[in-house]
Parts: C-alpha cells; structure tokens; sequence
C-alpha cells in the first residue's frame, strides 16, 4: 500500500479536487444524529461524528429502489450510472459494504449494484470508538481494503493510505497536495491506533459463538428478549449489512407503472409468508432469532455477518443490546 | 443482460384443473428464447405480471416435452390475477431457478415420489420425464389429495391407474373426504385408491431400498411422516429428496426472503434448493 501525507491546509483543496469525480456525500451533523448526504463545502462536513442513522449501504442498496419502468407493456430499466463521492466513511461500514458485496456480487451480479459500487470512489476516515462500538472484537476496526483513500488523523493534517487504482490517479493528478510520510508522521500514527484499541468499551466474545448460537436454539435468553422487542424492525434498517428487499410494482400514470424495491425486515411478520397464509416464521421469537443467527452466521470466507457498528443498539427503541444478547445465549448454555 | 428482466411469454392454452388450480401453457415470444429455454425437474420460474408483481411457480412440464406448463393455485392477490387472464394474454418469465432434482444420479434406480396437493405439480415434471425417458427402474407415485374432485391432473392419473403398469409406473391414490366419484373411483381400482393420508398408501408395498429415491412435495406438515415412513422402512436420509417452498422474491439469492438456518449454516431456498436431501434438513434448522 502506498502511504502519502496531506497536510491540515491542503484539506479543503483536497476536498474540492474530488468534484471533479461526481457529487460527494459526506457526514453531517443534523440535530443529535449523522447524516450522509450531499456536501459542498468542507465546512459543512463533520469528520468527528459517531455513526450515521443509515449506513453507507444506502447509496448501494437504496431504501426505495427504481428497477423498471413499464412502458407499453414493456419494462424499461432504470439505470443511474452517476459517478459519486463518499467521503469519510468508517471502517465498519467499509467492512459492510464488502459483505454486501459478497451477496450482491455473487454470481448473477446485481446490475443496479454493481454499477454504483463501480462509480462509487470511497474515501475511509479513522475513528474513535463509543460505547456501542464492538468492531474491533470482529477485525473490523480496520480495512485493509474496500476503499480508494483513508485518511488517517494526524495532529498536523491526514496520513492517507491509497487502496486502489482510481486512489492513485486521484493522488497523482493532484500531486502538489500530497507529501512524503515521515517517521514522526508515522509515530502519531501508531500512538493514534494505539490509543483507539484501547477505547474500546464493549466487545463480542466470538469464540465458538457460530457453534454455541445454533445449541442454544432452545435458550430462555431468546424468548426473554423477543418479549422485550417490539418487532419494529429499526435494528434491520440500520444495518449495514441487512439487505432484505421487497418489490413492489406502482402505478403511476394510467399507463405507466414502475418497478421498485425496498428495504424489508425480518422482523415484520410478513417476511416469512406464502400465498395460502402459511408462515414459516410465525413468531417474534422466531423472527427475533432468525436475526441473531443471521449476523452472526460464520461464513468461513468472509466472516460474521456483523460488523459491530452498534447502530443496532443506539437506535433500538427497546434499548437491546445485541452483544448483550449473544453473552447471555452464551451464558445460558455453558 | 438484466437478471431482474423477464421474457415476454404467451399464454397459449388455459385448462381448468380444479375448482383453484389451473394449468397455463405458455410459449416465449422471442423463438430463441423459446428454443434455449431448457431446465431440471424441480426447477422454478419466476412469473412477472407486469406492473402488478411477480412469484415464483414450480415447472410442472417434463424438459422432454414443449412447450412450458406452470399449475398455478389461486392462492394470493397475484394467482388470484393471473387466472383472470385468457388465452392469447402475455406474462414475463425469467428463469429457471434453483438447483432441481439430481436425476442423472438416480438413474436405474427406483423413483419413489410422494405428492401432497399442490405438491403434485413439480412432480409431474419428474414423473413425465421419468416416464419419457425411461432410465429408470421403476416409477412410484403416491399421490394425497383432499377429494376427487381436489386431484390435479385427473385424467392423467386416472390413465396411468389404468395403464400405469406398462409404462413402469405404479400409482396409488389417498384422498381426505369422501364422496361419490372417490368411492366410484375406489370400487375401480381397488388395490390402488383408498380412503387415508399418503402414509397410508406405503403400506404392502415393497421397494429396494439400496436402490430407490424418494422425492416428496407437499405442504409442510407432510414432510414429517413421509419422512419418517421412509426412514423406518430403511431408506438412507440421502436417497430422501424433497422440494421445498419459501416467499422467493429475486430467486438469486439477493433478496433474502428464503434465507433458512442459523449460524452454523445457513441456506438460501432459490439457489442452495429448493430441492434438498433428508441430511441438509438435519443440518439446517428451520428447513422444514
């Protein structure tokens, strides 16, 4: 990887060299909580913030999504091939946006997807931790790739790692803002990733969890909670890595309908129906597990489904947390 | 190429099978489509009734036979709409989905398929094609149903309860609710048809079972006693294949609705099946 350094008053020209790609979103500051959205100017961005409501995965996979378009009987797709900007993403939802991959990327490829991440140019920033961060227990408290740029604080500016190709042009053609790294640059580095490991007030004990979670199918622990939950479904929206759609098709004119999809959530009790009124996931406590196994499936290739954002926690309204959970099942069954 | 896009196909013939179900056969427009549109037993499609949704339906044709038949139940606001359609009306395909039934492996063995209600509908598809093909030993259909007048494809097993045996195929036949034509039918084929659940019909009834296959379809509660019918007469979990239905919305593993198991393995019903042995349901919670 190649290592460059843009100094604190190279920021703001950095960031207006990027329009040359597209629109950029960045994180903003909207009353108590984050946003991703459109940016202009440096100023309005907010680099310290936390987490946002909604992960990166809604430029990807978009909370309503317009497929097709029918026209005379005939769908017409619905192509947006904008290229865009996102900028001061974490490496949590950078790690997100990998395993949506694996799903959306595996063989067929999704084209709506595919075709935003390819005009996507992803710019990490470094973070420090709150008390709902768990990532680092799940290794992603740090991307090794995933991105084309991360910026990493500096007390005199940002040491930037380039991740991609489309990260090096991007250096290249704006030589003049970049400098060499130095030892003490180096130093502040380490001191930083230093100190954010050990900010780190929650973590996920993943030790054997795959295999204790699916022993515990019967566990006291699931039924106490999916008591608690109030089925709302806020936890999957704000997932980075929830990716359940709905399509539906809408009229809009006499003689024009579209074709969209949406998020869904499996803890709505029409996930798991089928024509003819059988449920196969009648229960909240079965809906409630299911979403348990699902974030903490172990897939050997590529990890748990969680990335430990702890958005599932600061936004549940029942105030359940989902490392809490998994310690009790744990608890309960040794 | 889009694989949310579906191909126009025309409904060239509508059947009335039941008071629910009818069969549409449909050709694609498009004859290189037509031509290329080749598929496994087991295998679904995904129909798209254009600015009104879409849902998946289980081939009911052989490969061996053209063109494409879809049994399709009055089940939900869409099967409710497509029924309204008549002959010569158009309607999206895209497809086939999912991994159908291995049957190359079982070829020279003995096909033993178990069919609930609708279930009959992809087994058709095995059966026809079994039939056709004649690479195999021998064919068993037993087949449940709610009444006579609830049996899908009447005329067709009502022939081969006639001359099922000269084409290798032996059919039994269990219904629910008695009425006149079941006990017409019953007096007919006395051996063959009887009063009960579809475990009732294994019963006289021998088969090797080093070499047989069984392949089940029918509503979820079935699967239970077929299964462990099958298992006590010695019949290994993998020789024991069933086809398995979930509210498949992309039918390419995007959409998530499928998804089964927990952590330790998980399985999408569009892709990983529908088609699974008897083993992926010991190792996959929440499968059936």
């Amino acid at each position: 990887m190649r290592y460059v350094k843009l100094s604190a008053e190279n920021f703001s020209p950095f960031f207006e060299a990027l329009k040359e790609l597209g629109k950029i979103y960045g994180p903003v500051k909207r009353n108590s909580t984050y946003t991703f959205v459109q940016v202009d100017n440096v100023k309005e961005l907010s680099l310290d913030y936390t987490r946002t409501i909604l992960p990166p995965k809604k430029f990807f996979v978009k909370p309503r999504d317009k497929l097709f378009r029918l026209k005379k009987e005939n769908w017409e797709d619905i192509k947006d091939g904008e290229s865009f900007v996102l900028f001061g993403v974490h490496s949590c939802d950078i790690h997100g946006l990998k395993i949506l991959d694996k799903v959306y990327l595996g063989d067929p490829p999704d084209p709506y997807y595919k075709s935003r991440r390819e005009n996507a140019f992803i710019v990490g920033i470094s973070c420090m931790p709150d008390e709902y961060c768990f990532c680092k227990s799940l290794g992603t408290d740090f991307a090794m790739d995933g991105f084309d740029l991360f910026l990493h604080e500096l007390p005199d500016g940002w040491l930037v790692r380039v991740g991609s190709v489309k990260g090096h042009e991007v250096v290249w053609e704006n030589q003049e803002l970049f400098e060499e790294v130095t030892e003490e640059d180096l130093k502040h580095f380490k001191e930083f990733e230093e100190k954010r490991a050990k900010a780190f007030k929650r973590s996920l004990n993943k030790e054997g969890l795959a295999d204790i979670l699916d022993l515990a199918f019967n566990s006291q622990v699931w039924k106490k909670y999916a008591e608690k939950c109030l089925g709302c479904g806020n936890c999957t929206l704000v997932c980075p890595t929830c990716r359940c759609y709905e399509v539906c098709d809408n009229w809009i004119r006499a003689y024009e309908a579209v074709r969209e999809r949406r998020y869904d959530s499996c803890f709505m009790p029409t996930h798991g129906l089928v024509a003819g009124g059988h449920n196969f996931r009648p229960t909240r406590l079965d809906r409630f597990r299911h979403r348990y196994y699902c974030k903490s499936y172990f897939d050997p290739s590529a990890g748990f489904n969680c990335v430990g954002c702890g958005r599932c926690d600061e936004f549940c309204p029942a105030r359940i947390e989902h490392v809490r959970v998994l310690e009790e099942v744990r608890e309960g069954l040794l | 190429m889009n694989p949310y896009q579906s191909y126009d196909a025309k409904i060239i013939e509508i059947r009335e099978l039941t008071s629910r179900e009818k069969l549409f056969t449909l050709r694609f427009t498009d004859r290189e489509v037509e031509e290329g549109f080749t598929f496994k037993p087991g295998q679904f499609v995904i129909v798209d009734l254009r600015g009104y949704g879409e849902f998946p339906i289980s081939l009911c044709s052989p490969p061996t036979r053209k063109p494409i038949q879809l049994c399709i139940r009055r089940a939900g606001r869409l099967t409710r709409f497509i029924h309204k359609f008549g002959e010569g009306d158009s309607v999206g395909i895209r497809g086939p989905y999912g991994n159908g039934f291995p049957l190359e492996k079982m070829e020279g063995a003995n096909l033993i398929l178990v069919a609930g209600g609708l279930g009959m509908a992809p087994l058709r598809s095995v059966l026809w094609y079994a039939i056709d093909t004649g690479k195999f030993e021998k064919i068993y259909l037993f087949y449940g149903t709610k009444s006579y007048e609830d049996i899908l494809f009447r005329d067709e097993i009502i022939y081969l309860l006639k001359h099922g045996e000269k084409l290798n195929c032996h059919v039994k036949l269990a219904y629910e609710v008695e009425t006149p034509s079941c006990i017409y039918l019953e007096k007919g084929f006395s051996e063959k048809v009887c009063k009960g659940v579809v475990t009732d019909l294994f019963r006289g009834e021998e088969f090797d079972v080093n070499n047989s296959y069984a392949l089940i379809c029918g509503p979820p509660v079935m699967y239970k006693f077929v299964i462990r019918e099958l298992l006590d007469r010695g019949l290994s979990p993998g020789r024991i294949y069933m086809t398995l239905e979930r509210r498949m919305k992309c039918g390419i593993g995007k959409c998530g609705h499928c998804v089964v198991g927990t952590s330790v393995s998980m399985k999408y019903i569009c892709k990983d099946g529908p088609v699974f042995t008897y083993w992926d349901a010991l190792s996959t919670r929440g499968l059936i």
